[in-house]
């Protein structure tokens, strides 16, 4: 892979509202490598979300080029993106995205029975990585009858279901108290370590943000500091 | 995935059970006026099978289209004179001359000669007691409908309504239950008959049976050009006719179904389309999450397949049972409304494929929900 696991070259995002031109992203180039942990950070609106959701190919860019894997993004059809989102990358957001008629274990298996596993396959694997979430006695458990905390640790598990290169995580910690923070930063930090997955977190928590060995700063959707691995 | 399917009718169970209630509404309309049309088609069906293919009918009809518009006739009786005609006729084997009344709505009484019963097929009738009367009796023999409305057995005597004098008739026989048309008749001989009505030699429709299959065209357009009124019909001529009046009700009973079912498909687009709605933040987290279109369209199609087979089958399941009421409580204990296999696989069928277009619709708005949308608003 000689661009790295992604790859942006001078993306920008455009948005249209009524006539008015929102810049989102600014002309972006940026390389990831396989097995960085990376933090993005900046204010509200510099647009850190945005490039996370154009790298992890839920969205696409209005301009420039994106490749995973060498594979340019703006190539591909919807089910092609998806397949990437299902294999290549695991999400874990800001406000959980857990399917509410779904148990824990049911909302953990879903990417793998959308990869063509069968049920029971499924939720063997879902069962195991609640359990490395510590939510053994919560399995069966609907997202309302979870904590924040809790809810954020089934995501987790959800990203992590069908063994992907990469970890996506939108503001994890934003709408969890201190403690339950730290819990998924602990969480984020030893994925990181025993797996060596390739890790980006979108955040403006400094403490989640130190954990990142190359912190990205981003303003008015340029980045304006690359701070580079420090390995 | 359909236990996802199950699970998620089962999670808005008050959507789910307003859709399914209007294709077993639509379901049950279809399958309960089709079983009118299939027993109809069936009594039609059998009853001129029965006949002689050569047979032609004879009646003395009035035009009265100035009066009442197109196809509007009047039958009145023919005289003795009228009767002798026809049998001076050449290539005529046999005259069966019937005098015919309504009465009560549904039941008819017909007089004829009791040695010509063969002609109409009906020598193979079971008896459910009784015999049939020869010509020389003053005695009936009565549809089992009629002598169950009527209540009498054999041995009791009935008063037929609109003969002038009260006669009364003899019971000689009853007909077994389910004898198609026949459980609707009061069958006597034609002297008795003659007597009752005071036809004198009279009939209001003669039965001709031809020497010959071949000269049935010729029979009938000498009747026509040279009797007094006289309308002829052959057996070709009375099916294309019962033919075109139970077309015409099936394409009622089909159409007051076919607009009910169109209720039906606009409401499951409705409720499917809400719920693809409702939903949208979840479609959106299944595409983020690696959903292919596939899928999310499979699952909406999977949702509709369920309810319209589970709603489609119960209206069929109930329908039977609306039938059996509306046989053994409006008509009396007939089987003229049926449901055949063909009528019930249909519907179901039917109710099957009106859900899953209905829900192609709504299936293609889930389809292109935006994952990125989805998520913003759940935040």
């Amino acid at each position: 892979m000689k661009g790295g696991i992604f790859e942006l070259k001078d993306v920008w995002k455009i948005y249209s509202m009524k006539g008015v031109e929102t810049n989102a992203l600014r002309g972006i180039s940026l390389k990831i490598k396989k097995g960085e942990y990376t933090a993005i950070l900046g204010p509200s609106g510099s647009g850190k979300s945005t490039l996370m959701h154009v790298m992890g190919c839920l969205d696409t860019p209005t301009k420039g080029s994106v490749f995973v894997e060498d594979r340019e993004v703006s190539e591909m059809n919807d089910d092609e993106l998806a397949k990437i989102r299902r294999e290549k990358i695991g999400f874990v957001f800001q406000a959980y995205n857990l399917i509410p008629g779904l148990t824990a274990i049911e909302n953990v298996a879903l990417p793998m029975r959308f990869n063509g596993h069968g049920r029971s396959e499924s939720h063997q694997r879902a069962k195991e990585l609640l359990r490395k979430v510590g939510l053994k006695e919560r399995m069966t458990h609907k997202p309302n009858e979870l904590s924040g905390g809790e809810q954020q640790r089934v995501a987790i598990a959800r990203s992590l279901v069908n063994d992907p290169d990469v970890i996506m995580a939108d503001e994890p910690t934003g709408n969890l108290d201190t403690k339950s923070g730290r819990e998924i930063m602990g969480l984020m930090e030893s994925l990181h370590k025993k797996t060596r997955k390739t890790i980006i977190i979108v955040t403006h928590d400094i403490r989640l943000a130190k954990l990142a060995y190359r912190k990205i700063k981003m303003l008015d959707g340029r980045i304006v500091d690359d701070g580079k691995i420090v390995d | 995935m359909i236990d996802l399917a199950l699970k998620d009718l089962r999670e808005h169970n008050v959507r789910t059970f307003l859709t399914a209630l209007g294709i077993f509404i639509a379901i049950t309309a279809i399958v309960s006026l089709g079983s009118i049309s299939a027993g109809l088609n069936e009594l039609v069906t059998s009853s001129t099978a029965s006949i002689g293919s050569d047979t032609i009918f004879v009646m003395k009809t009035f035009d009265l289209s100035e009066m009442m518009g197109p196809g509007g006739y009047q039958i009145e009786d023919m005289n003795k004179e009228d009767v002798e005609f026809l049998r001076t006729l050449p290539g005529v084997k046999r005259v069966v001359p019937i005098i015919s009344r309504q009465f009560g709505g549904f039941f008819e009484v017909d007089a004829l000669d009791m040695d010509a019963i063969g002609i109409w097929g009906m020598q193979d009738i079971e008896f459910k007691e009784g015999s049939w009367p020869d010509n020389e009796d003053e005695g009936a023999v009565l549809g089992y409908l009629v002598a169950n409305t009527m209540d009498v057995v054999v041995g009791d005597y009935i008063v037929l309504p609109g003969s002038e004098k009260k006669h009364e008739v003899d019971v000689m026989g009853i007909f077994e239950e389910g004898s198609g048309a026949y459980d609707l008749v009061v069958l006597l001989p034609y002297e008795y008959g003659d007597e009752i009505y005071e036809t004198e030699g009279g009939a209001t429709q003669v039965m001709i049976e031809p020497m010959d299959v071949s000269l049935v065209q010729e029979i009938k357009d000498t009747i026509e050009e040279e009797g007094d009124d006289l309308d002829a019909m052959t057996m070709e001529d009375a099916l294309a006719m019962m033919e075109e009046a139970t077309g015409t009700l099936n394409i009622m009973t089909f159409g007051i179904g076919f607009v009910a079912s169109l209720v039906a498909a606009i409401g499951i687009i409705i409720t499917m389309y809400t719920s693809v709605l409702e939903r949208r933040r979840q479609i959106g987290i299944m595409k983020a999450v690696g959903a292919v279109r596939r899928v999310i369209l499979q699952q909406i199609l999977e949702e509709g397949l369920i309810i319209s087979v589970v709603s489609s089958v119960l209206a069929v399941v109930v329908s039977l049972f609306f039938v059996e009421m509306l046989n053994n409580v409006l008509l009396g204990g007939s089987n003229l409304a049926l449901i055949t296999p063909v009528l019930a696989i249909g519907a179901v069928t039917y109710g099957i494929l009106l859900t899953v277009m209905a829900s192609m619709y709504p299936a293609w708005v889930a389809v292109k929900t935006d994952p990125i949308k989805a998520i913003r608003e759940g935040m």
